[in-house]
């Protein structure tokens, strides 16, 4: 395969410079080493428009991705950096435009420096969370590290993705918790932010802002450069984790205890992942609900709101909903901060409430076998051990896709969304609960994540992804955007952001001009195409 | 003993050819294998659908050293995991075969061998 645009002896005489670049072993262009570079769960495996690279290639340090931006703009060859690739149901390592070669970065694993006195690092992309934890492990240094679940991709990659962890909110939004990076531009110069513009400079991962525009946020989710090197804020190891959950009875209370909780969490009074639940509709981490409540649910005129299943609840006195707040903290202060919690959830008529976990820090090693790794800042890969079960998909198949919106953080919210997401279900078959709950907790909205199968089957597959389409613009329709989403949907999310006649697109598109005239890196990548393709592919 | 199945050689048959077989004890077919492995002097990791602790407390250290060939007999999952870790190292699945029998929860279960990718 040739890179959209590009000749066969100007491809070659690019892999040759390439090659001369990096060294021959780190340029790959068998079709067994490209294969690599499939997206696991592509939703569009094995069709012609599924998103497949030509080549690889993969630098060791940051003059070799210098040179290699300077042989691809020369040549006009699409680059797509990855860092580890290993964002799954997401996208991958595959480009969202075919023909592009990766830009690997594997080799740059390099953990600059750890600093348990400002609870900061330093890493290069190809810096996995495991070899950050192990690096702090071994030093027996009292940090924790903020990790997504699973926790085999980089902090730079998963960061730049605007993924997130369990840990307390300054860190579970990896990108606000990182502090300064290095960039390679699409012209080969090297640029540093924050801080690190300055030489000399001690404080490029202790202030983010530097001096001028905080222009960071402009290499997330993006395609003006390549970050080489990135600094994050770490969390210090905390005494002790508090759990404790409240109960409350009525359908309508989930109104109150998400303003609760929210207040709580925006006080730094709790301050880990928390946890909806609802003990009569079941679900996640919950046992399946009753067979009379799942036939309710059934009903065409049935529901979760629905005054029968109100009144089954309250006869058989099962709570409608649940919240399990965390705390990590000095153990004194924590289980104070559980007994304000308790006095602030008394206020709904009917609640309850129970103690949970209490583990004083470190973990014991029995301890460490039973916890949810993350939330100790543990990476871990259990989550493949249950594949992609769920009650909407009990024989796994090849993987999922995330349909992920961002949801306004109250419980009017949660319940309207389900209304309308439920609707959708119904009108257009969609694999989705009849009842789902926030996923990931920020700091001043939720994350709804539904998981879409992805099979080998294209005619399900070109149902699914039809079906995530009407997702996107159903959500779309109710101000319900999505945060992150891969390759295959990018540009269906980014017709969504449309205020002012798609003004913000207009401006990617005008930095994009600006800064990689040639529209070399990630051509597509979060719907931003370059000027020769603009049009064509979105 | 249970063979590894599609293995190229009786030579990567032999205990010593790997520098680790894997199994599941959850799995009665699986957890067979490793007891067979183990007796001939083979050295086993036992697994329960998590490869986490093989990963960071065995095979990630040796594997930045060099590649080593493994072998398993697991569901899909641990597989799924292992089999990309092991890209990231210059390794590849060379033998990958599909068990007749379910096992345990109804998982399909799969025998594999990964190995340093041949040079070319």
């Amino acid at each position: 395969m040739l890179p959209p645009g590009v000749n066969s002896k100007d491809f070659s005489d690019a892999l040759k410079q390439f090659e001369s670049a990096v060294g021959k072993e780190w340029v790959f262009t068998s079709d067994e080493d490209v294969a690599l570079y499939r997206d696991a769960y592509s939703p569009f495996w094995g069709e012609p428009e599924e998103r497949v690279a030509s080549a690889a290639v993969a630098p060791d340090k940051v003059e070799e991705v210098q040179a290699v931006m300077k042989i691809a703009n020369q040549y006009k060859i699409p680059v797509y950096p990855i860092s580890t690739g290993k964002n799954l149901g997401y996208g991958g390592s595959a480009p969202n435009l075919s023909g592009s070669v990766v830009l690997d970065l594997k080799r740059m694993n390099r953990i600059l420096d750890v600093s348990e006195r400002n609870h900061s690092a330093l890493v290069e992309p190809g810096v996995s969370y495991f070899d950050l934890y192990r690096y702090i492990q071994e030093r027996k240094l009292k940090l924790w590290v903020d990790v997504p679940d699973p926790g085999w991709g980089s902090p730079v990659g998963n960061s730049l993705d605007h993924g997130g962890g369990y840990l307390q909110p300054m860190y579970r939004n990896h990108f606000d918790s990182h502090c300064g990076m290095e960039v390679v531009l699409a012209n080969g110069d090297l640029v540093r932010t924050g801080m690190g513009a300055m030489p000399g400079a001690n404080t490029w991962q202790q202030y983010k802002f530097g001096f001028g525009p905080w222009i960071d946020g402009m290499f997330s989710q993006s395609n003006f450069g390549v970050v080489t090197k990135m600094g994050f804020w770490l969390m210090p190891e905390p005494d002790a984790y508090l759990t404790g959950t409240v109960t409350v009875p009525k359908y309508e209370d989930l109104i109150p205890m998400v303003d609760i909780l929210t207040f709580l969490e925006n006080s730094g009074v709790s301050n880990g992942m928390p946890g909806l639940g609802s003990p009569i509709l079941g679900g996640f981490m919950m046992p399946p609900p009753a067979p009379e409540v799942t036939a309710m649910l059934a009903k065409p005129d049935g529901g979760v709101g629905s005054a029968e299943l109100h009144q089954y609840a309250q006869d058989k006195g099962i709570p409608f909903w649940s919240c399990t707040v965390k705390f990590y903290g000095p153990a004194k202060a924590i289980r104070e901060q559980w007994e304000y919690a308790k006095e602030k959830f008394s206020v709904i008529p009917g609640a309850k409430f129970q103690d949970g976990e209490f583990y004083k820090l470190p973990l014991t090693p029995d301890q460490f076998d039973k916890v949810h790794k993350p939330e100790f800042g543990l990476p871990s890969l259990e989550t493949f051990s249950i594949g992609a079960r769920s009650p909407i998909n009990p024989t796994p198949t090849n993987g999922h896709i995330w349909f992920s919106p961002i949801i306004p953080r109250t419980g009017e919210a949660v319940l309207e969304a389900n209304k309308v997401f439920s609707q959708a279900a119904r009108d257009f078959g969609l694999p989705i609960l009849s009842f789902s709950l926030p996923s990931t907790y920020w700091m001043r909205a939720f994350i709804f994540i539904f998981g879409f199968p992805i099979t080998h089957d294209v005619a399900t597959n070109k149902k699914n992804r039809e079906s995530f389409k009407q997702l996107v613009r159903i959500a779309a329709e109710h101000g319900w955007g999505e945060y992150r989403t891969a390759p295959a949907f990018q540009d269906a999310v980014m017709d969504t952001y449309s205020f002012n006649n798609h003004a913000l697109r207009r401006f990617h598109e005008t930095v994009k001009d600006a800064v990689d005239p040639n529209g070399i890196i990630s051509a597509g990548r979060y719907g931003i195409w370059p000027k020769h393709l603009r049009g064509t592919k979105a | 003993m249970l063979p590894i199945a599609g293995a190229a050689s009786e030579t990567t048959n032999q205990a010593g050819s790997f520098y680790k077989v894997v199994f599941d004890e959850r799995f009665p077919l699986s957890a067979a294998f490793g007891d067979e492995w183990k007796a001939r002097g083979a050295a086993v990791h036992a697994i329960r659908g998590d490869i986490t602790d093989l990963w960071f407390h065995d095979l990630d250290p040796q594997w930045k050293k060099r590649p080593l060939p493994i072998a398993g007999l697991t569901a899909h999952g641990p597989l799924f995991c292992l089999e990309r870790l092991a890209w990231d190292r210059g390794m590849r699945v060379v033998s990958r075969i599909e068990q007749q029998s379910h096992d345990g929860d109804g998982q399909p279960l799969v025998s594999w061998v990964i190995a340093p990718k041949e040079r070319t």
